[in-house]
């Protein structure tokens, strides 16, 4: 007969749990979270194919964990980067660990950003993701933040898409506070108050000529 | 440096036609058994109990709807009781499973490895099936601005092109080669289903993807297997004395996963300098490349290699990995291009099978399709394989592999020799 055994060393844990007291819903109609479900088929005529559709409904939890401050600090109009107490290098996207090889690993420190920063790259989407179809065209730049060693990507709203620049200055425009989700589609970029649009010219004659059908394949949209 | 301590070669691999939709080998199982029974006709001396080790190369579970999908593959080839695992890296997972084959054969552990890709992306819409992709960028930051890899792509191409002196036009002659070489490529899926010849015109009159990209510079997405096989030289003199290559060189590098994040990253600095990669060079694929060529004693590519099957996902990404190569540098890139020295006629041809753009993407057999394609091209076997003798490099000796994922996240390059 076996005999009892006590566990002596319980494992510590790793941290306590925390408490979650702010809880907010915004599941959109049709996330029943079925999980796998087979819901048809279809037979080819000559019977030798079969095709089975199988739907798969899952809700998922991303937990932020470390980076956490970065996406809390969008819920309150903040644009919350890391810095290095070592190097100095600073980062939106955030990096809780620095990236210098000679800091080794150096736990980085929270530090509130500018809403200002400045195009590095940009392009011009007339197509894209199932769920941002709808919003076409979209311009999609890679701006830096502040001092951020990295350019972050995100949407610029308030300008014709053909007026966009490398290197213009732009401001960082939220949504309305009760709109927000915690996500970097909290913010978008906006042209700076003083930017103007430099006049038109070849290539942004060619960028308009692309996104004009954009515009009407949208509006087609269900 | 790592030295080539024992010679891997190839002897022989197939695909099974790429296409969107019905095939005639709709199962991956079925697909793989067909990939091994055409690789049989052309090695009848190669049998599946040679093998000693299976190594499969598949991206997205997303689209198999189904884990562990290389144990149904696995198990319908009759293999039960030999080693296998699966490798994924990304659009670079082909390349990574060839990696990780030749190591394994290099290490004088494993005699014989097949190699089995496969991914299957019209199990879900097109536009569902870009953002599947997507999510190898990273969801927290990237997926849900923008959200699809040709919008990051544009964004860095646009930057390059402008710094390079590179036009729309220009990369566009990089998409009609690729698509018009498929034309002679009856496996290719723009054989299959486009199937037309185009102009510089046509591309720069397809439908706006994300500028500079239009539809006609964007691959396919694809449903395709694809089988290989990797084996030490003593096996492959027995099987194939006649038709086998060596791989010579090979190099595997890595980058940032968020493209932005390339400024300033004190891991290139330290290597490259300042300013390097900005958002708009792969590094990773110059780092692999300048490993693999070290290995194989390559000096000066445009010299020492002959052609090459490189991942053109984007007719600008395929411009961008010419330089990364070393193939020209920001004076000469546009010339280059221009010039059309990677055209089936001029002097490197680049991806004489069709390439991403035309042959298709099947992500897990993407880098081995480039892999079968060069092999067929060194081993002579072009005439049987295409069309007609217009897509045959003449007298190759040396040709280069690429496999490319995220936005240049991971980035292998591969020196075949014909032996």
């Amino acid at each position: 007969m076996m005999e009892a055994v006590t566990i002596k060393n319980k494992k510590n844990k790793f941290s306590e749990a925390p408490v979650f007291t702010e809880k907010k819903e915004y599941r959109p109609e049709g996330v029943n979270e079925t999980g796998l479900t087979f819901i048809g088929h279809e037979i080819s005529e000559d019977k030798t194919t079969m095709n089975q559709f199988l739907h798969y409904d899952q809700l998922y939890t991303i937990r932020h964990g470390w980076n956490s401050k970065f996406f809390i600090g969008l819920l309150d109009g903040k644009i919350m980067g890391t810095h290095c107490p070592r190097c100095g290098d600073s980062w939106v996207p955030v990096r809780t660990h620095c990236w210098n090889l000679d800091c080794n690993l150096q736990k980085t420190e929270w530090v509130e950003m500018p809403l200002t920063a400045k195009v590095h790259t940009w392009t011009v989407a007339g197509w894209s993701g199932r769920s941002s179809l709808k919003r076409l065209p979209i311009i999609l730049v890679y701006a830096i933040i502040g001092n951020s060693k990295v350019a972050i990507a995100n949407e610029l709203h308030g300008l014709k898409p053909w007026d966009v620049e490398f290197d213009m200055p732009l401001k960082i425009v939220f949504k309305p506070k009760e709109q927000r989700i915690g996500a970097v589609t909290d913010f978008h970029f906006e042209p700076a108050d003083n930017w103007k649009p430099s006049p038109m010219n070849k290539e942004k004659d060619r960028i308009k000529k692309l996104v004009e059908p954009v515009y009407e394949w949208v509006k087609t949209l269900k | 440096m790592i030295s080539m301590s024992r010679k891997v070669c190839i002897i022989g691999g197939a695909t099974t036609p790429f296409d969107y939709g019905p095939t005639g080998f709709e199962s991956i199982e079925g697909g793989a058994a067909e990939c091994i029974k055409e690789t049989q006709q052309d090695i009848p001396e190669f049998s599946l109990r040679d093998l000693d080790l299976m190594v499969y190369s598949h991206f997205s579970v997303h689209f198999s709807h189904q884990l562990s999908s290389e144990w149904i593959i696995h198990d319908h080839l009759g293999l039960v009781g030999l080693p296998h695992y699966r490798v994924e890296n990304g659009g670079n997972t082909g390349g990574s499973a060839l990696y990780a084959a030749a190591l394994a054969v290099m290490s004088g552990h494993h005699d014989v490895v097949g190699i089995v890709g496969w991914e299957t992306m019209d199990t879900v819409s097109q536009s569902q099936g870009s953002e599947f992709i997507a999510m190898a960028s990273d969801i927290r930051y990237e997926l849900m601005v923008g959200g699809i890899y040709p919008i990051y792509y544009a964004a860095m191409a646009n930057k390059w092109m402008k710094e390079n002196k590179v036009t729309e036009e220009d990369v566009a002659m990089i998409a009609v080669k690729n698509k018009n070489n498929a034309m002679d490529n009856p496996k290719a899926q723009w054989y299959r289903n486009d199937h037309k010849y185009i102009t510089v015109d046509d591309v720069m009159n397809s439908r706006l993807m994300s500028y500079p990209i239009k539809k006609y510079d964007c691959c396919l997405m694809t449903r395709g297997v694809a089988f290989l096989i990797v084996c030490s030289e003593k096996y492959a003199k027995k099987i194939n004395p006649d038709h086998y290559v060596t791989i010579d060189g090979m190099g595997l590098s890595s980058c940032t996963i968020r493209a932005g994040d390339r400024l300033n990253n004190p891991g290139w600095k330290e290597r490259y300098g300042p300013g390097y990669p900005e958002m708009t060079e792969f590094a990773a694929c110059r780092n692999s490349a300048e490993r693999a060529y070290k290995m194989a004693g390559i000096k000066d590519p445009v010299k020492d290699i002959d052609f090459g099957e490189i991942h053109d996902a984007f007719s600008t990404s395929e411009a961008q990995i010419y330089k990364a190569l070393g193939l020209a540098d920001q004076n000469t890139i546009a010339q280059f291009i221009r010039d059309e020295r990677t055209s089936v006629n001029g002097d490197i041809p680049m991806n004489p099978g069709g390439g991403l753009l035309g042959y298709g993407h099947p992500v897990g057999a993407t880098g081995l399709m480039s892999t079968i394609e060069c092999y067929y091209q060194l081993a002579g076997m072009i005439p049987q394989k295409h069309l007609s003798r217009k897509t045959e490099v003449p007298n190759p000796e040396c040709g280069i592999v690429n496999s490319h994922a995220g936005t240049g996240t991971s980035i292998s390059n591969f020196i075949l020799r014909r032996h």
